[in-house]
């Protein structure tokens, strides 16, 4: 049995609006090996986007324990959460959020800059990501000069470019044509089989979430189903 | 690509926007420039009149009451053994205009003895002080008519007074004062404007300020006491005040132009500042989701801070450097000419100006970029990013 890369513990999440507690997430339990392939599926206000924006360090839990990367969350402040962030996930979002006034490598290069390391160290990471995600032909272009799919490609080299131990993403298909988005998700496999990648994505698109090899379905805050889908094999992690 | 390049890169985001922000720093800035040049001479007037140790003694009730010229006597009479006091200088109003302009100069008539004594910074030679001596129609001018109406030294120039009599009279020039702050005066001697005063028949031998140069600061304020005293219930009672503040009294005798041009500084600064927080404000909402991305991928909220302010600063600096280059530049190759402002007659810009123009949009740029910061430090970055959703 592979070692957890992402480990809860009785998650609970209770958001606090206008004097009324909204309970998210109900005492979760999840453990997602390293090198995994998993897929949060579930109806809108289901808990999803929460539970990923926890294990990405973007939130706190109301209580319970959070392990992910060998680091537990709960327990480090803000500051420290984003430096963690910076080392060890790779974003990617619906709407891409690249930068338009910068090319594509450009905004690839962006996470780059919170490390210490040469420019042309720097130019080297950009170019192989690019290069992984099949747009090493279109590093000048700016984000409008590129298409949807092209952009969420941008997005996940740069997401990938700092070379971090899992990637999450939050519905990357949800604004691409069905082509488009089976070209996503297929490169989401490569990056997971071929460069054992951890990644965790969230979907409504049951035919994206056929790309996954477990598929979690959350309901009102709970784990209700956790099925694997034996096609794909788990990808080996050195 | 740096941090610095990316602030840049987002300057172009939205070109309009940042051209016309830019704008509302650089119009201001350019007037901004100007006048705090002015308030900048006004001020190297200021300290070159205290330097000067000049005491101006005058009527109690106005400049326009004259004093009998005899009162000089009696000025000398109270130090004479000249610790306190080196030389006095009676000055009649003139009040001369080139005929057929309009323009009235600062022009007066001086004692011809003690002037070069009094006015030793004007820096008159031994030759040029031989020839004021020698000539009766000697005059010196400031450089702003000597450029307008083409004058050299050794011309024949001739001035109409604006005052009774209306006379006319000839001068010889003898000197250009090329000193900004003496750019627009025009000093002759008194004894030739006694006898062309006697023989129109009027009633002379009174002058309108006596200047007393003295010899430390100290005997300065301590002569300002004893002529005051010494004319005290007299029908001559005079006000004595140094020549700094003689200076502030005239230049501002139209009004409070220093204090005006700091009022509307200040309010021009504010409504500047708005401008530019209200765009700030306007470009951080719409990126809001950027930055959370950036936050998101390991920006710290300080460094999104940081990112945000400079962009502000960013935009105020090359929109203040948009206004006061080309004003600089306009007024040093054209500096301002015919600005009578008592005796200052004209001005160009100061490195001070420049620096402080440079600082105030500086400050205004991070005034404005402050509470967008704030908010940017403050921004969830999960709320951030499920507006998308």
């Amino acid at each position: 049995m592979p070692e957890s890369e992402i480990e809860l513990r009785d998650v609970r999440k209770v958001y606090y609006k206008d004097r009324i507690d909204i309970p998210v997430l109900e005492g979760l339990n999840l453990s997602v090996p390293a090198g995994e392939f998993a897929v949060l599926m579930g109806p809108s206000g289901s808990g999803k986007s929460t539970l990923l924006h926890l294990i990405g360090g973007l939130d706190s839990p109301t209580s319970g324990s959070i392990r992910v990367a060998d680091s537990n969350l709960e327990q480090m402040n803000e500051r420290e959460l984003t430096a963690w962030r910076s080392r060890n996930v790779g974003f990617i979002f619906q709407m891409y959020h690249l930068v338009p006034v910068l090319t594509a490598a450009q905004n690839v290069e962006l996470p780059l800059l919170l490390f210490r390391m040469p420019s042309s160290e720097r130019r080297k990471r950009v170019a192989t990501a690019l290069g992984v995600v099949g747009l090493g032909d279109r590093m000048d272009h700016r984000p409008n000069q590129l298409s949807g799919g092209q952009e969420q490609r941008v997005a996940i080299a740069r997401a990938i470019v700092t070379d971090p131990r899992m990637i999450l993403a939050d519905e990357p298909t949800g604004d691409l044509d069905a082509k488009t988005s089976e070209e996503i998700l297929n490169l989401l496999n490569t990056l997971n089989t071929e460069f054992g990648k951890t990644i965790l994505m969230v979907t409504h698109d049951p035919r994206a979430a056929s790309h996954g090899q477990r598929l979690l379905h959350l309901d009102k805050g709970v784990l209700e189903r956790d099925e694997r889908t034996p096609a794909r094999a788990p990808a080996a992690v050195s | 690509m740096t941090i610095t390049y990316v602030l840049m890169q987002n300057l172009r985001r939205n070109p309009l926007r940042a051209v016309l922000t830019a704008t509302a720093f650089a119009l201001p800035m350019a007037v901004f420039v100007a006048a705090i040049s002015l308030v900048v001479l006004l001020a190297k007037v200021s300290i070159a009149s205290q330097k000067e140790l000049r005491l101006g003694v005058r009527h109690k009730v106005s400049l326009i009451n004259m004093v009998p010229e005899g009162m000089r006597r009696k000025i000398e009479e109270l130090d004479p053994d000249h610790d306190l006091l080196r030389a006095v200088c009676g000055m009649r109003w003139f009040g001369g205009k080139v005929p057929g302009t309009q323009n009235t100069l600062t022009s007066l008539a001086a004692d011809a003895d003690t002037f070069p004594i009094v006015y030793s910074d004007l820096g008159l030679t031994e030759k040029e002080t031989a020839k004021w001596h020698s000539d009766r129609l000697a005059c010196v001018a400031g450089s702003a008519p000597v450029e307008q109406y083409g004058w050299k030294v050794g011309d024949r120039i001739t001035l109409e007074s604006t005052v009774p009599p209306y006379m006319s009279l000839e001068f010889h020039l003898v000197k250009v004062l090329t000193a900004a702050e003496r750019g627009n005066v025009f000093y002759f001697r008194r004894d030739y404007l006694e006898e062309a005063l006697k023989s129109a028949n009027v009633p002379s031998n009174r002058v309108n300020i006596f200047w007393v140069k003295c010899a430390s600061a100290q005997g300065l304020h301590d002569l300002q006491n004893r002529i005051d005293a010494a004319f005290a219930n007299t029908p001559d009672e005079t006000k004595s005040e140094d020549e700094n503040a003689f200076m502030a009294n005239f230049t501002q005798a139209s009004g409070n132009i220093p204090g005006l041009m700091q009022a509307m500084a200040v309010v021009v600064v504010f409504i500047v500042a708005l401008v530019a927080g209200n765009t700030m404000m306007m470009s951080f909402r719409e990126r809001s989701r950027e930055l959370a991305t950036f936050k998101a991928i390991g920006f710290q909220s300080g460094r999104i801070f940081a990112i945000v302010l400079a962009e502000s600063a960013l935009l105020a600096l090359l929109g203040a450097l948009a206004g006061v280059i080309p004003t600089a530049l306009v007024l040093t190759y054209f500096p301002v000419k015919n600005l009578r402002m008592g005796p200052i007659s004209s001005f160009d810009v100061s490195p001070i100006a420049i620096a402080v123009s440079l600082i105030i949009a500086l400050l205004v740029g991070l005034a404005a970029g402050l509470w967008p910061a704030y908010q940017a430090l403050r921004l969830r970055t999960v709320d951030a990013l499920r507006k998308v959703a």
